[in-house]
């Protein structure tokens, strides 16, 4: 009786939802109406300097919900810590896999740190920046810890990077705090050659930084799940 | 004047640094947090006097908005602002002695980024930036709800994180909504603009954000997680959750339904749902022999009497509401802060352990006391103000539903007086209870005495309180002009 009920007032909402927005992933019609978004696509090659407008947007225009995103992912990771050392248990004898994925893993992760730097130093050029070149390295780390379990890494440069990395974005913009506009994350640098590895100021700073940082977090995310097992 | 965003940038800096420091500092972390709360405390205060005469607009990153993002504080949020730092760094102080074993620069990370969300939910201007700074809010609660790594405190933070995240999600509906209809997300130029949406849309996209917001500010009947949360949580994290962050999920539904949606035909609904509220805390609160869920129930109560002040639709109820908030922190705080430190003393979750704890424990027995009094609205405390005001206000909409709105409120308080007097004539009556109980140390006596000075004391400054809260009610109960802002 109570799945009936559920059943049949979900219907009832997902109806109701349907009917109200109807095209809910269809544009407005009006143009006039999305006038942010257009606003920002005229003037951000300008403005900003850089190549990529998503990435103009990720780390400028809403730059100060980029280093949330950030605090959230920080965040998560700490709960994750917290709470997979107080459920303990007991660790299974590290075990390693056989020597052809080993050394297969060991010959993939340089390459894969290297593409990691390689997108998040073009975030501001080509499709990718922090949030993904980060998650690649740690993926590099990750297909190491899966190979060969015996491995062992320094947690405590793990929170270091991730605590400095973080501190330098809160950095970064504070020198905008003592610039000409007195604001924070201000674009304090000079904007350079427009679609060049040197330009956009400091977008290519912070999403740098961004990228560390969030390397840092999952890689840590990872090495506590392995040592709770 | 201080720029209003090191509110956010310094606790949220500071977490960051303990992190960097954690390995070599270990547990001396905490004196880095308090030193990043004092600074809070500070700006804040000094922040005040300048919103009172025009509100603070931020602009980060040099763009203006609608395009980059804004912080807009008024004089309510400079309140909050005030409310969160100095709740914040009094249980930072309790959590000194409180907080034991390994690895508690975690726990002051958390702790600053739980105070970062609040301050950011408070002072942002810009809706999609509200809800970073909930997740930020909301996950760091999740996970000191359940810092303590017991069964309880893991099982009620897995309950509060499955119900905050589809809160979550509503939310984000509902902001996406929005800028899918009006293509902004800066509040005040919404302002202007959310009255040319459909209206059928325009509910939905306001349902939406209530219930979703109406998870953490736990409104009947969406705070099936709380009494769990809040008694299952360390102490402290109790005191801070009721203290200041259900509140501040609270006055962002309040600001948005009067001065975004600018739908008042909703209000009555609100305040009817506010006393419903009320009366299933005070009444679940009754029969819990566990002394954190009564607290926990208890504040679902009070939750209830600051919805309906504040959906009176005047500004005489929004200012009794603030005054009802101001008190609420400071008497919920002490009330939790003690009874953590009982909790600790003898071993016990349930109240009818505590005979005679007075005689161990005079001074924090006495400041309970003071918590309860200003909590029912015995005067001369602020509590009995605030609840004066409320009534007033009600009584002077003058219609049939709030006189009997008023009548069920005055019900609700008797049947809060019953249950908490109770638990006073166990603490006062009876032998000492045996075995080493003796009183709290000198750093959870002192700020929660500071506590009992504001709600002791309170009358003595009413008229400024007035003030205060009577520009924080006219701020909230206007809406937001763009050329006000920019």
């Amino acid at each position: 009786m109570r799945k009936l009920v559920s059943i049949v007032l979900l219907a009832g909402f997902i109806f109701y939802f349907a009917t109200l927005t109807g095209g809910l992933m269809i544009p407005s019609a009006s143009d006039e109406r999305s006038s942010v978004g257009l606003d920002i696509l005229s003037r951000t090659a300008d403005e900003t300097g850089s190549a990529n407008a998503v990435t103009s947007v990720v780390v400028l225009y809403r730059g100060f919900d980029t280093l949330g995103e950030v605090t959230v992912l920080f965040l998560a990771a700490l709960g994750i810590s917290v709470f997979m050392k107080s459920t303990g248990g007991v660790r299974k004898k590290a075990l390693d896999q056989s020597f052809i994925l080993k050394t297969g893993s060991r010959l993939l992760f340089p390459l894969m740190f290297l593409f990691g730097i390689y997108i998040i130093t073009h975030g501001h050029l080509t499709p990718g920046g922090g949030f993904p070149g980060g998650v690649i390295i740690a993926t590099g780390f990750f297909v190491v810890l899966l190979t060969s379990e015996s491995v062992e890494f320094n947690k405590t440069v793990m929170s270091v990077l991730e605590g400095l990395a973080g501190l330098s974005f809160i950095g970064l913009g504070l020198v905008g705090l003592f610039g000409p506009d007195n604001s924070f994350l201000q674009n304090f640098l000079p904007l350079g050659d427009f679609n060049t590895v040197f330009s956009a100021g400091i977008i290519p700073i912070i999403y740098a930084v961004v990228g560390i940082k969030v390397a840092a977090e999952l890689s840590s995310v990872v090495f506590a799940m392995k040592e709770s097992k | 004047m201080v720029n209003p965003i090191l509110l956010i940038i310094i606790p949220l800096g500071t977490a960051f640094l303990i992190s960097t420091v954690a390995g070599s500092l270990k547990n001396s972390t905490k004196y880095l947090a308090f030193l990043a709360l004092l600074a809070n405390v500070w700006i804040s205060i000094s922040l005040l006097p300048q919103v009172l005469k025009h509100p603070v607009n931020v602009i980060i990153a040099g763009i203006k908005p609608p395009l980059g993002i804004n912080l807009l504080v008024g004089p309510m949020g400079a309140i909050f602002s005030i409310i969160i730092s100095v709740a914040g760094i009094l249980v930072l102080l309790y959590s000194f002695k409180y907080i034991e074993g390994e690895g508690q620069s975690k726990y002051y990370t958390l702790f600053l980024l739980l105070i970062t969300g609040s301050q950011g939910m408070i002072l942002t201007g810009d809706i999609f930036n509200l809800f970073v700074f909930f997740e930020i809010l909301a996950i760091s609660s999740y996970i000191l709800v359940g810092y303590a790594g017991d069964r309880n405190g893991f099982e009620a933070a897995v309950k509060y994180l499955i119900l905050g995240s589809v809160g979550s999600v509503f939310i984000l509906v509902a902001v996406a909504l929005i800028y899918q209809e009006t293509g902004t997300l800066n509040m005040a130029d919404l302002a202007g603009k959310f009255a040319s949406v459909a209206s059928g849309k325009k509910m939905m996209i306001m349902l939406f954000f209530i219930t979703g917001m109406g998870v953490e500010a736990a409104i009947f009947p969406l705070n099936s997680w709380l009494p769990d949360a809040h008694s299952s949580a360390p102490s402290s994290i109790s005191a801070v959750l009721s203290g200041f962050v259900i509140e501040v999920a609270l006055i962002v539904i309040i600001k948005f339904v009067y001065s975004i949606f600018a739908m008042t035909e909703i209000l009555q609904y609100l305040s009817l749902v506010g006393v419903i509220t009320l009366l299933v805390g005070e009444f679940a609160a009754f029969n819990q022999g566990n002394i954190k869920r009564v607290l926990a129930y208890s504040s679902i109560g009070q939750i209830g009497l600051i919805l309906f002040a504040m959906t009176l639709n005047s500004e005489a109820g929004l200012s009794a509401g603030m005054m009802q908030v101001v008190n609420h922190t400071a008497s919920k705080s002490i009330l939790f802060l003690v009874a953590g430190y009982m909790i600790k003393m003898t071993g016990s979750y349930q109240f009818t352990d505590y005979k005679g704890i007075a005689k161990k424990m005079p001074v924090s027995s006495f400041l309970f006391v003071l918590g309860v009094l200003s909590l029912i609205g015995v005067p001369p405390f602020l509590g009995f103000f605030s609840k004066l005001n409320i009534i007033i206000a009600a009584l002077a909409v003058g219609n049939t539903f709030n006189t009997v709105m008023v009548f069920l409120i005055l019900l609700g308080t008797i049947i809060e007086s019953v249950y908490f007097l109770k638990i006073l004539q166990i603490f006062y009556i009876g032998d000492p209870i045996k075995g080493g109980v003796k009183e709290a140390p000198f750093t959870a006596v002192f700020p929660i005495a500071i506590f009992a000075v504001v709600i002791l004391l309170g009358f003595l400054v009413l008229p400024e309180i007035n003030i205060y809260a009577g520009s924080a009610a006219a701020e909230l109960f206007t809406k937001i002009q763009i050329t006000q802002v920019f």
